[in-house]
């Protein structure tokens, strides 16, 4: 189900009968036609124990069921929206950063220490995301709020990317990140240039930057 | 500094400002020449020229104000701008667009409405918070992103609606599937899966156009003037029988409100 970008601030989903979507409680901001919006208390796919499995990684935010027939137009907060179209790859993102998606895609659970071991943990924890985040594979699209407008960069083996950890939005392909310190003795004295840490993605991939260091 | 590759910061003088046109996406130029407008108190951030600004209820624009603005309760909050030059129009950042109405009518919340032309007649409209514009002329109002127009039948989230124009039926729509049935009891009972925050709208029908911004932030709300306290005034408190809500209980935007007892759960 692709999502169209009426602007830089709202876009426009096509509901059909037979499929549905998850959206962000609260993002509906118009609609034409029957749709039914239904607060989903797993806060997304699967049963109880996807359900648990989200409660405990505080990636449970709270979505609702899109079904019916009609267009609906969805947009938050004010948030830049940019549209993120997967075809069989897997998109880490933070669970609030998310607007939309397709309910063919496979919405999962990560644990930052299995992509770049206690370095991964130290740095969720650093950027403020978090031990753990969300991730969506499959065919379909996902719309994903960021502060300011959205960049991609895209990641080959040769050039891996660096990210300030707060502009970080959401990456995907085959990407291992680690939380690279530039810490100096001008640090320790108040002296630092305010880019101690930095996001380091390399691997085959895409990254999408925010052009604001605000979280949402 | 540049802004964008291959071009460089645009500098504006008197004569290269546009004339009552977008300088860019949240600013606009007005362009005075013995004529008037009426703007929203502190929406000005600059201007070349002579001009005055004066509070309405002075006695000079007591004839101006007697056939265009016809809100005499919140009449502190706007100004008359006088005389001739350039004046900049801004609002927090939001983006600023111009309407043209032609012997049209058109309805906007209060808090959007940044400037109009005398030609257009400024009156309160029967919802609450929002104004009616009528008549012919430009009118200059804000919104969080750009101004997205629908036709109706359309239902709105309440925090998106900036206004409409030419729809003779805006209504409360309550979507009550969600509160009803055996999961629906055990939410209102429980309070666990909460609500999905899309339990009421605005609905519109007929022949019109809606206006929305495109997201939910919501522009601060100006006074729009509280209503005479009558019989049949929505809102006045004058109806008998009319209870309205509950005092110190302040009802938030998108919140159920007593939905719950109106289904009887």
């Amino acid at each position: 189900m692709p999502f169209r970008e009426i602007n830089s601030k709202m876009i426009e989903a096509t509901v059909m009968p037979g499929q549905r979507l998850f959206s962000q409680r609260g993002a509906m901001l118009a609609y034409k036609g029957e749709v039914s919006f239904t607060p989903n208390m797993q806060g997304g796919q699967g049963g109880l124990m996807s359900m648990i499995g989200r409660r405990v990684a505080d990636e449970a935010t709270p979505l609702m069921t899109v079904e019916g027939s009609g267009t609906v137009l969805f947009g938050h907060g004010g948030h830049h929206i940019q549209v993120i179209s997967l075809t069989g790859e897997t998109l880490y993102v933070e669970a609030d950063r998310l607007l939309a998606f397709d309910g063919t895609l496979e919405q999962g659970t990560m644990f930052m220490g299995s992509q770049g071991g206690v370095m991964g943990m130290v740095r969720g924890q650093m950027t403020g995301q978090g031990l753990f985040t969300t991730t969506l594979k499959g065919h379909g699209s996902v719309a994903v709020m960021a502060h300011g407008g959205v960049i991609e960069v895209p990641i080959s083996p040769q050039r891996p990317v660096h990210v300030d950890p707060q502009a970080y939005v959401a990456h995907h392909g085959d990407v291992r990140n680690k939380l690279s310190s530039a810490l100096g003795l001008r640090d320790l004295v108040g002296r630092g240039s305010g880019e101690a840490f930095q996001l380091e993605l390399s691997g085959s991939g895409a990254v999408y930057v925010q052009a604001s260091e605000e979280k949402l | 500094m540049t802004t964008y590759p291959g071009t460089g910061p645009v500098i504006h003088d008197p004569s290269t400002l546009p004339v009552d046109d977008n300088v860019n996406a949240y600013t606009f130029c007005v362009e005075l020449k013995g004529s008037e407008w009426f703007l929203q108190k502190g929406k000005m951030i600059a201007y070349y020229g002579s001009m005055e600004f004066n509070g309405i209820g002075h006695g000079r624009l007591d004839r101006l104000v007697r056939t265009s603005f016809h809100s005499p309760l919140h009449a502190s909050d706007w100004v008359v701008a006088s005389g001739s030059g350039k004046m900049l129009l801004a609002d927090r950042a939001f983006d600023v667009n111009s309407f043209d109405l032609e012997e049209g009518n058109l309805t906007i919340r209060s808090g959007n409405l940044l400037a109009f032309q005398p030609s257009l007649a400024l009156k309160q409209s029967i919802v609450p918070g929002f104004l009616t514009l009528i008549g012919t002329g430009k009118f200059v109002a804000a919104s969080n992103g750009p101004v997205v127009f629908m036709e109706p039948p359309i239902r709105v989230d309440p925090q998106a609606l900036v206004g409409w124009a030419d729809c003779p039926s805006p209504c409360h729509h309550y979507d009550h599937g969600y509160m009803t049935g055996l999961m629906g009891g055990l939410r209102a009972l429980t309070g666990m899966g909460g609500a999905s925050g899309e339990e009421h709208q605005f609905e519109f029908v007929g022949a019109g156009t809606v206006l929305l911004q495109s997201s939910e932030a919501l522009m601060a709300e100006q006074a729009a003037g509280a209503v005479p306290h009558e019989p049949g005034v929505p809102g006045g408190g004058g109806a008998p029988g009319h209870q309205g809500q509950q005092a110190g209980a302040p009802r938030l935007p998108g919140q159920l409100g007593d939905l719950q007892r109106r289904f009887g759960l």
